[in-house]
């Protein structure tokens, strides 16, 4: 898949071009508005990345400006501001997803990976999910592991289902924290691990290969592997 | 927000002062009618009485030089009857009166010696002699059995006997009385144009001084664009609404610069932040030793630490200088509330902290849900880190008449004594205190920033007290009793 990085910082273009190929997605890079809509003109992109603060055009202009032009690719918006402003969460809205500076690169690559499977899978919307000997049925809002059922709240099946879609892929504390609670900040404290570490006394009983793991530092994984 | 219902006329600034300046002016246009009306009242008075005392000395004249036959009734009656028809203050189109005028003739006591008018004249002679009227002097007399005094005038002939002119006041008094109720009539008229006037313009005024204050009260919410309605006029009004909106150009330039070298720094903070971040996270994945892995770990906390605290320092900065930029939207601050104890629950109960939330009323507010969400994190990440273990904390939410409060308690160990009057400074921390000091300041930046209002202190009982108040929005109708009670 190839993804276009608008950044004119070079030293963040730099380490995110190589987060990206590193990950196996095709990169190209641009340093102003003028080459981003130039190269978004030339070919398509799966995705893009875009910094708000550049040097000739304002991002979100950068983006309203592709999307006019018939540009439906999801974008990742990236930003140095800290309050986000309205423009943005309207595009949020429809279906781009931002991060503010500094990020962590694992938060990027996942965010990335979310969009471009949001936007492609359309109607693939299952009613189970398995991971391994887990199973969990979307409709009864049950989960089974190995047969016996898991005795879990409304909000740790939440949970588990949002690791469960995500499968194999890194989710970070705050990509949980805004999709399955809803809210973004960043809490002081380990409240979301707390609830990780609840849940997983639930899913990975001991005598059991353990399904949830820690990436530390980044996030949590779900892998029967 | 909506603005207050329209405020009744009678109570408005323009109706009081309309109605004291109109006090004012009634009072002194009444003293200047009632000095007219005295004036008019003493020329009236003198015009009749210069003519009584005319003729009154020609009768004396005619009576005096008048032999004393048979003729002399018939001709100082008839002179008396041609000086009735020159009566002053006649009216119009209305015949000589036979009562308005009557002459007298008589001595120090005894009968009248000569009567023209109406009756005998008897009555007339009592009340002249009870009242003593002098010659040369016209007098007031009361006669029985008139409704109008009579004005009298007499004089003293070459026998001794008196002459006396009497002039009925009825017509001098009903012009009198004609001319106050025109007096009256004006005087109403004109008080109250006065006041229409004076009540027009002052409510226009004081409309101008309005459209100022609803204008000002608006801004600062936020909005520091609009101005107060620019008025050309030279008065000072006019020069108030100048004033001010030169003021807000002021502050407005003063935010914008503000916001300006907050973006600026932190742009120019985050840019290097994140390339620093992004190097060491890359160094990260590839193959390290462990001893290689554990600086570099650590190295990027801290620098999520400092980025933490940039963000929390710009955001009081902005909070506290009112340029905090809100998204608001209308929401349910019990499920706010419910949200967010659902998520630090179990965080609370790992620490053996115990919950319990009391929700009284459903909160309907307008306010930046995400900057509340950290104001609530703010406090339950204070609450986690502090209480020690076994300590319960109460959160409570109820609607007051116009507020949403929302109180925390706990029993923990209470504010430090030594920080205890600055909880809401920056800077200020406990001290085994691992923060900024930002947490309370923050929180109260962003409830101020909403238009509420933070207290905390340390209950009596041990244990600390911190209660929020936001605006509703509209009190919300059925009251929701909830208690959750959580269990360590």
């Amino acid at each position: 898949m190839r993804i276009l990085l608008v950044e004119d910082d070079h030293e963040i273009q730099s380490f995110v071009t190589d987060a990206l190929l590193g990950a196996g997605y095709e990169v190209d890079a641009a340093d102003d508005g003028q080459t981003a809509s130039s190269l978004a003109a030339k070919r398509s992109y799966h995705g893009m990345i875009v910094d708000l603060g550049l040097p000739d055009l304002d991002g979100i202009d950068l983006i309203l400006q592709l999307r006019h032009s018939g540009v439906r690719s999801p974008v990742l918006i990236l930003s140095a501001r800290r309050s986000v402003d309205e423009r943005v969460r309207g595009l949020e809205l429809g279906g781009d997803d931002y991060l503010t500076k500094p990020f962590a690169v694992a938060e990027l690559l996942a965010r990335m990976r979310n969009l471009l499977r949001r936007h492609s899978s359309v109607a693939e919307d299952p009613t189970r999910l398995h991971v391994g000997d887990l199973e969990l049925d979307l409709l009864k809002r049950r989960a089974t592991r190995a047969g016996d059922v898991l005795n879990l709240s409304p909000q740790e099946f939440a949970l588990l289902e949002y690791l469960c879609r995500n499968a194999g892929k890194v989710v970070t504390r705050s990509m949980l924290l805004a999709d399955v609670w809803g809210m973004r900040f960043q809490p002081d404290t380990n409240v979301v691990d707390v609830h990780i570490y609840r849940l997983r006394g639930k899913v990975d009983l001991p005598g059991r290969s353990p399904l949830i793991k820690t990436l530390r530092g980044i996030g949590y994984v779900v892998t029967a592997a | 927000m909506s603005s207050p219902p329209p405020d009744p006329v009678t109570r408005s600034a323009a109706w009081r002062i309309s109605l004291w300046a109109t006090l004012a002016f009634a009072v002194g246009t009444l003293i200047v009618f009632a000095m007219l009306q005295q004036f008019m009242v003493s020329q009236i008075q003198q015009r009749s009485d210069a003519w009584l005392s005319g003729e009154v000395a020609v009768l004396g004249d005619v009576a005096g030089r008048t032999p004393k036959d048979n003729l002399y009734d018939r001709v100082v009656g008839e002179v008396a009857e041609l000086a009735s028809r020159e009566v002053p203050n006649q009216r119009k189109g209305q015949g000589v009166d036979n009562s308005a005028v009557f002459f007298l003739q008589a001595a120090e006591d005894g009968p009248p010696r000569l009567w023209v008018g109406e009756g005998d004249g008897l009555k007339h002679l009592e009340a002249i002699r009870s009242s003593r009227v002098l010659a040369g002097v016209p007098r007031d007399v009361k006669v029985r059995g008139t409704s109008y005094p009579f004005r009298v005038a007499a004089t003293r002939i070459a026998d001794g006997s008196y002459i006396y002119l009497g002039l009925s006041e009825q017509d001098e008094l009903r012009v009198l009385r004609d001319m106050m109720i025109r007096f009256v009539f004006i005087w109403l008229l004109i008080v109250l144009l006065g006041f229409v006037i004076v009540f027009y313009t002052t409510r226009r005024m004081l409309g101008y001084v309005r459209e100022i204050t609803e204008a000002a009260s608006h801004i600062g919410e936020s909005d520091l664009t609009s101005r107060v309605p620019n008025l050309t006029g030279k008065d000072e009004v006019g020069h108030l609404a100048r004033t001010l909106n030169r003021m807000l150009d002021r502050i407005e330039n003063t935010v914008h610069q503000l916001h300006t070298i907050t973006g600026a720094l932190a742009h120019d903070l985050r840019s290097p932040l994140t390339a620093v971040r992004g190097k060491l996270e890359v160094s990260l994945s590839r193959d390290l030793k462990a001893d290689q892995i554990e600086p570099i770990a650590a190295a990027i906390d801290e620098l999520d630490r400092l980025t933490d605290f940039l963000n929390a320092s710009l955001d009081v900065a902005e909070a506290k200088a009112d340029a905090l930029r809100l998204s608001r939207r209308e929401i349910l601050l019990d499920e706010l509330v419910r949200d967010m104890i659902a998520l630090y629950e179990p965080s609370m109960a790992e620490k053996g902290i115990q919950v319990s939330v009391k929700i009284l009323d459903s909160c309907q507010v307008l306010v930046d849900a995400a900057l509340i969400h950290r104001v609530l994190a703010n406090l339950l990440d204070n609450e986690i880190k502090h209480l020690p273990p076994c300590c319960n904390v109460q959160i409570s939410l109820h609607a007051d008449e116009k507020v949403a409060v929302l109180t925390v308690e706990d029993n923990g160990p209470g504010f430090d004594i030594a920080v205890q009057s600055r909880l809401f400074q920056q800077r200020v921390k406990g001290r085994d205190s691992r923060g900024y000091g930002l947490g309370l300041a923050f929180v109260q930046a962003v409830v101020r920033a909403h238009g509420g209002a933070v207290s905390a202190s340390n209950r009596l009982s041990g244990g600390i007290r911190l209660s929020i108040e936001i605006p509703l929005t509209k009190r919300s109708g059925g009251s929701v009793h909830d208690v959750i009670a959580a269990r360590a």
